[in-house]
Parts: structure tokens; C-alpha cells; sequence
């Protein structure tokens, strides 16, 4: 799930569901929504997790058929929608390789525990990507280490992001634009 | 509510105040105004207490309420689910071992340490004619190539290069598409990988390849390497069998030849026409005449996707590629468009790329020209031809046609090869000098000709190289065991292949010489034929050896060749060095013997059967 921001007309936000091995199965996408002065002032520093978790995230959730196991997101501010539903959400960050540690994806898990946890902070390995969740629900990163087997270690958990993304670009360009 | 002290106020106001300091002020002179007396009364206000409310009237309120918001939703189309390929196999009965290929590396250090980057990916971008928002992000959303096939899904036996990544993505997305690739650098892979991703996608269900029938079992081969779970049938057997074939639905890949997609269709009632997903012509140069069968045929089945491959888009005229524009359906019936106009449709519609340019770390192609001095006996015997022959063609007057002039050509080339009097062949003792040094070194060699009775001639010649033949006149069936017997036999040096059949769709990538004992009348195909052993897997350098016999009629072709060979640049592009040069046409082949055209047209191509068709 991914969100962008248009150009004074606020802000539209697209689901994708993929299988496990990332061909696209579903995708969503909202028409664009602006808060107003009055939620701006009210809402504060709470106003883009609200906008984007609750509001957009939620309605996208809502509306796809096929209902996803884990949404994964590059804005850390949708984690927000994991109050507003049972299904894990994570926000996804690049792994970065440390110099003389071994990059064998099942080598680090061995290393680093039966539950493939990385520092035991409520976050998670998969393929290049380190998934992090909401401090409210750290549970998510067990329930999801459990059924890390069924995504290839290859996986790039960032990369159906960027088609969201690009996605919603397009849709812009197409339909919002006009 | 306050009132400013210096208000001037122009009746009483009811203030207690100013009413107590004031009472006798307030009297008014009744008299002097007239009024009523009644008004002289002195006024007494009343007050009164009003309690407060405990609610205020008017409070601004705002409650949290969920906006709704429409979407914009699309569902892909489920694709068709094949029965995986068994997983123990580990090889094919060629010997081909599947592997899963590596995933893409994230990062990729040098010896340094030091991080290049990102591995590069392929997006699928959507096709220019594709208008609606729906078929633009179906194309969008699908993942990068790289990912796509890096074994999750999709077993590949070897992993494709940059550059066949950019055609597969090319073809996925195109519903026109004609892919020109240099002889060598796997249209026929990126073809059926195309075809493996539209199927697993949902976006064919039903696909028909053409094909020339020689290619036939390339075809099922390849499929059977690049594409093991794809169900593919080929269309063979009686009338009554190859009609069910060609209009029973669920069959995902049909292959025919272009001889049996004629006859066949022309045969199915019109409603009873079957129509594909996607139509595919191999070595699509066959309906480069637009108004022959073929092509009419061809154009008329019904379909929703054309596909074009050749390596040779133009082997003449530019006008053929107007010819395959028709049959991709980007030019209206009958159309001709000008060289600017092909250009600009080239660009569009056209992926054409040299081994120059995307393969440089392939092994280099040596060429050179072995250029021979005739025998004494061929050489009195090529002079005698010669003169006899223009004299003869002088006597014609102007009854002369180039269909005499090519004779005589024909005739001297033939003596060029050798003499067919006392057998003496200047190209024969040099093939066996190299041969003898080839086979000594364990290496492979083909050699191409234009007349199979050369090659038979030659066969009992190169005995000591236990030479295998394969040409037109050697039946279907044992062609594929010949080429096995050439891959796998360390005894067989050498493979005497005519241009007609064996030009075009082999993998002879083993064989690290090829021998041109004849000229062909066009270097397009003489690349094609080169090209089937310098192609992609080639570990050596390959060395190309022409015969041209010095003073003859082979020497003076070849210069007409040459100069031709640019004229097509500014059509497919610059850099395109193997380039599509013309065959030689009618003035041409007179002007080899310093005659003129006797016919009107003087641009008409005698040229003998295009490759595909049989050798002469």
C-alpha cells in the first residue's frame, strides 16, 4: 500500500495484492482527499496518519476483494491502519549489508533465532528487506515469521511499492488530471 | 453592549444612573411643548434578574466522521495454470540441464568492495496504443522481468541477457510487433518466453505459431527447453485431423507450416474460421509478396495479437516491409508507404538489434575471403563458357530476357566450383588443406552451397572427414538425426548444408568453421547461414572462410554485393552493418557482362527461390 501526494489537490493512495510471488492479482486506488483547515488544526501532528492510515488505508482494505495476509508499505505512517484492522501491517526498509557478515538470508536466520527476529525489536528479515510494525502490535512480526517460508528468500519486498506508485502516477496523469 | 460617552443620544435612554442625577432635568416643560400633561410623569424603570443559562445557545462542534472516498479498482485476469514439469529431472533427452537461474543480486561489490548499484531491471512499459487507464496499469503492475522469471514461478534453463529481457518485455507488450534481431540472438527464446508470460498472465489462450516446415522440430525443441509446461501441438496428419487441430479450443500453442496454414484455412468454412489470441509468423520474410497465398492467408486469420519474426525484414525491396506492416495490421490494405514513412513505422514497430551492439563479449566472427586462382582445366573451361555464352546471348538481339543472362550465370559459377569435365576444383583443394588442419585440432566445420549437387559432389570427396549431408533432398525425418549425429559424433568434421535448408533456425553453435564454397545472391542470407554457428552459446571465435574465385563471374557479384549492402541504413538504422542488402536484380545481372536491360523492368528481382525454398 502506498500513498502520493498530488499537487493541491491532496493526497490518493493505491493497494496492490500480489501472490507470495509478487504477480499482481488486485489493485485499488482512491480518488484524491484533502483535509481541510478545520481537520489541520484539530488533528496536528496526527493529521497524516489519520489521512493515510485510517481514512485511506482503510478504505482501500475495505474495498479489495482479495483480502491480504500482510499489507506492506514504504511510509511508516500507514502503520497506523493496523489499528483500524486485523491484518499485520509493516513498513518495509532496505537491509543494509553488514561489511563481513554473511548475506545467505538462511544463514542470518539460523544466527539470529528460530523466529527470524532481528534484534528482537518487533521487526523482521525477509529477502533484502527488514519489515518493521507498530509498536502497539509487535506481535505481527511472530505471526508473520511463521509464515516466512512461503516467500522466496529472493523476494524484494520494496520493489511491488514502486509499481504501486508508479500506478498511481499513471492514474493521475489519466483520470485526475483531466 | 458599552455606549461611548460623548454618543449624543436624541430620546432618554432608561439608565438608572443618569435617571437619579437627572430626575428634574428629565421633566419636561409640558407647556412649552404642547404634549400631554400625561408625559410630565416622571418615568420609574423597572429591572428584573435573568438567570443564566446552563447551556449556551450556539456552540461550534465537529466530530471525526469517515470522508468517503471512492476507488478506482482493477482485478487481473487469472492466468492458465499449467501442470508443473516433473522436478526430479534434472535433464532433457538432449541433454540440456534445467537449472534455477541465480535471483538478481541486490548489490553488486567489485573486488574493492565497493558497491555498483542496483542490478538492472525490466519494467514492462504499456504499449503506445493502449488508451485506457485499466490496460495501462495491467501492464504496470506486473512485475520486473528479472523477478518474474527468476525461478519463482518460472523455470528457465538459462538466464536470458539484458538485451532479451528488453524484447520479451517488448513482445509482452505489443500487439504488433515484428522482432528483426540479428540471426543468432534468440528471437525464437524471447518469442516463446513472450508467449509464456501472456499465457501465464491471462492475456492468450490461444496461440498459432507459422513456421517454414524444415523449422518444425527447432520449434518443439526449443519450446521444450525454454517452456516445458506449455502444452504445444503441431498441426499434422490427414485433412480431418489437422481441421479438428486448427479449430478445437484449449489448445494453448499450435504449431503449422506455412504450406499447411494455406491449404488449411482456405478449406475451414467462414464461420467455422478459428481465431487466436496471438498469431505468430516465423521467418515472416515468406509473405513478403503481399498478393501471394501465404500472405493473404496469413492476414486473414482472425486474431488478436500479430507477431512477426525475421532477421531479414528486407531481402530486397523496401516495399517488403510494407508487406509485413499489412500483416501487423499498422498500415491500411494495399498501402505503401513511402521510405519516411517506413522509417518512422520501423521505429515503432520494429525491434532490430546487431550482435555489434549487444553482444560484445561474444566471441568475435572472423571473416575472410579465400580468393582462389582457377585450375588450368577450369579455367579453359570458364573461358570457353563464357565466350560462348555472350556470344550466344549477343545473337538473341532483343529477344533477350534476364532469364538468359542467369543461366549463363549460373553456368559459371558452377564451373567456378569445379570442372565438370575432369573434376578439378581449385575451392575443393583448398577445403581439404583447411579441413586436414581442422580435423587434426578435433574442430567442426559447415560448409554452405547453392546447388545440392555440389554438395553431393563434394561428399565422397571429403570421405577422410567423415562428412554428413543435409539438404533438400534428404528427407525430413533424418534431418534431426543427421544434426545429432554432427553434435555429438567427434568423427564428423564436417556438414554440407545447402542455403535453402540449411540457412535459416539451426543452433550449430559448436561448429567453429563455416566454409562458403558458393556465393548466395544476397548476404543476408549468407549471415543467415553464418549465424548458425556464430550465435549465442558460441565459446570460440568462429571463422568464416568465403571461396571467391579471382577473374570470374563470383568476383564481379561480389562487388555488386558490396556496394549494396548500406543502401537499407537509413530504414532499419544506423550501426546496422549486417544490414539487409539487395538481391541483384535484372540490370544488375546484365550489367555483369556489360549488357542492358532489354526488359522494362529493369528493377525486377530474378534472383533464384528465396531461402526457405529449395536450393536450385
Amino acid at each position: 500500500m502506498e500513498t502520493i501526494e498530488i499537487d493541491g489537490r491532496g493526497h490518493i493512495g493505491g493497494l496492490l495484492i500480489t501472490n507470495q510471488n509478487g504477480r499482481p492479482l488486485e489493485f485499488q486506488c482512491t480518488t484524491p482527499v484533502r483535509p481541510n483547515r478545520t481537520q489541520e488544526i484539530l488533528f496536528g501532528e496526527t493529521l497524516r496518519p489519520w489521512l493515510l492510515g485510517e481514512l485511506i488505508g482503510s478504505t482501500l482494505l475495505d474495498r479489495v476483494a482479495i483480502k491480504p495476509s500482510v499489507i506492506i508499505t514504504s511510509d511508516p505512517c500507514l502503520l497506523e491502519l493496523r489499528n483500524h484492522t486485523t491484518v499485520p501491517v509493516a513498513f518495509a526498509e532496505e537491509a543494509v549489508p553488514e561489511r563481513g557478515r554473511s548475506q545467505n538470508p538462511e544463514q542470518t536466520d539460523r544466527r539470529s533465532g528460530t523466529e527470524a527476529s532481528v534484534n528482537g525489536e518487533g521487526r523482521l528479515k525477509i529477502g533484502g528487506s527488514i519489515l518493521r510494525f507498530h509498536d502497539a502490535h509487535g506481535v505481527d512480526a511472530e505471526t508473520l515469521g511463521r509464515q516466512k517460508h512461503l516467500i522466496p528468500n529472493s523476494a524484494n519486498l520494496q520493489e511491488p511499492l514502486e509499481r504501486v506508485r508508479e500506478a498511481l502516477a499513471e492514474t493521475v496523469r489519466t483520470v485526475f488530471a483531466r | 453592549m458599552s455606549i461611548p460617552e460623548n454618543t449624543e443620544l436624541e430620546t432618554p435612554l432608561i439608565d438608572q444612573r443618569r435617571i437619579a442625577d437627572s430626575r428634574n432635568e428629565l421633566r419636561p416643560d409640558v407647556a412649552h411643548t404642547g404634549f400631554n400633561p400625561a408625559l410630565g410623569r416622571i418615568p420609574v424603570p423597572e429591572t428584573m434578574s435573568i438567570p443564566l443559562d446552563s447551556v449556551l445557545d450556539f456552540v461550534p462542534s465537529w466530530t471525526a466522521r469517515r470522508i468517503p472516498l471512492k476507488c478506482i479498482g482493477l482485478t487481473l485476469p487469472e492466468g492458465i495454470e499449467f501442470l508443473p514439469p516433473p522436478k526430479p529431472k534434472l535433464a532433457q533427452g538432449d541433454g540440456t540441464e534445467l537449472r534455477k537461474i541465480a535471483p538478481p543480486k541486490k548489490l553488486v561489490e567489485n573486488e574493492e568492495g565497493e558497491e555498483k548499484g542496483p542490478p538492472k531491471v525490466t519494467r514492462i512499459k504499456p504499449p503506445a496504443d493502449a488508451l485506457s487507464l485499466q490496460d495501462r496499469l495491467f501492464y504496470l503492475l506486473q512485475p520486473p522481468l528479472e523477478s518474474w522469471l527468476a525461478g519463482q514461478e518460472l523455470i528457465m534453463p538459462f538466464e536470458p541477457f539484458s538485451y532479451q529481457y528488453e524484447g520479451i518485455a517488448w513482445l509482452f507488450s505489443s500487439n504488433s510487433a515484428l522482432l528483426a534481431d540479428e540471426m543468432g540472438l534468440g528471437k525464437t527464446m524471447q518469442t516463446i518466453t513472450a508467449i509464456r508470460l501472456l499465457l501465464r498472465s491471462g492475456q492468450a489462450r490461444r496461440i498459432v505459431l507459422i513456421c517454414p516446415k524444415p523449422l518444425i522440430p527447432n520449434w518443439q525443441r526449443e519450446f521444450r527447453t525454454w517452456a516445458e509446461e506449455l502444452p504445444v501441438v503441431t498441426v499434422e496428419g490427414n485433412g480431418a485431423r489437422r481441421r479438428m487441430l486448427w479449430t478445437m479450443p484449449g489448445i494453448p500453442i499450435l504449431i503449422a507450416n506455412y504450406e499447411l496454414m494455406a491449404r488449411d484455412i482456405a478449406e475451414i468454412p467462414e464461420d467455422e474460421q478459428p481465431k487466436f489470441d496471438l498469431l505468430v509468423l516465423d521467418e515472416a520474410q515468406r509473405i513478403k509478396n503481399r498478393e501471394s497465398n501465404t500472405a493473404v492467408t496469413a492476414r486473414s486469420i482472425r486474431r488478436r495479437r500479430s507477431w512477426a519474426l525475421t532477421g531479414t525484414p528486407i531481402e530486397n525491396r523496401p516495399e517488403e516491409l510494407g508487406a509485413l506492416f499489412e500483416f501487423l495490421e499498422v498500415i491500411p490494405k494495399g498501402g505503401s508507404p513511402d521510405i519516411r514513412q517506413l522509417s518512422k513505422l520501423a521505429k515503432k514497430y520494429i525491434l532490430r538489434r546487431t550482435k555489434d551492439v549487444v553482444m560484445k563479449d561474444m566471441p568475435p566472427r572472423i571473416d575472410r575471403d579465400a580468393e582462389l586462382e582457377l585450375t588450368d582445366a577450369q579455367e579453359s573451361a570458364y573461358r570457353i563458357a563464357e565466350k560462348e555464352g555472350i556470344i550466344q546471348l549477343n545473337d538473341l538481339g532483343d529477344s533477350i530476357t534476364v532469364q538468359h543472362v542467369f543461366e549463363l550465370v549460373l553456368r559459371l559459377k558452377q564451373i567456378a566450383n569445379f570442372d565438370p569435365l575432369t573434376g578439378e576444383s581449385a575451392k575443393l583443394e583448398r577445403l581439404m588443406a583447411d579441413m586436414e588442419e581442422i580435423s587434426a585440432s578435433g574442430g567442426k566445420a559447415i560448409l554452405f552451397s547453392q546447388w545440392t549437387k555440389a554438395i553431393d559432389w563434394l561428399a565422397p570427396h571429403l570421405k577422410a572427414f567423415n562428412p554428413l549431408v543435409y539438404h533438400g533432398g534428404v528427407p525430413t525425418k533424418q534431418r534431426e538425426p543427421i544434426l545429432a549425429k554432427f553434435k555429438q559424433d567427434p568423427n564428423a568434421h564436417i556438414l554440407l548444408m545447402s542455403y535453402g535448408t540449411g540457412a535459416v533456425g539451426l543452433n550449430l553453435q559448436f561448429a567453429g568453421y563455416v566454409f562458403l564454397f558458393d556465393r548466395w545472391w544476397n548476404p543476408a542470407i549468407e549471415d543467415q547461414a553464418i549465424n548458425r554457428a556464430h550465435r549465442i552459446g558460441v565459446k570460440n571465435p568462429v571463422i568464416v572462410t568465403r571461396f571467391i574465385s579471382k577473374n570470374t563471374i563470383e568476383e564481379r557479384i561480389d562487388r555488386v554485393l558490396r556496394e549494396k549492402r548500406e543502401l537499407f541504413e537509413a530504414i532499419l538504422g544506423e550501426g546496422d552493418n549486417n544490414n539487409q542488402s539487395l538481391s541483384l536484380n535484372a540490370s544488375e545481372i546484365f550489367g555483369l557482362f556489360d549488357l542492358k536491360a532489354r526488359h522494362k523492368d529493369g528493377s525486377k528481382s530474378i534472383g533464384p527461390k528465396p531461402v526457405g525454398g529449395e536450393a536450385a
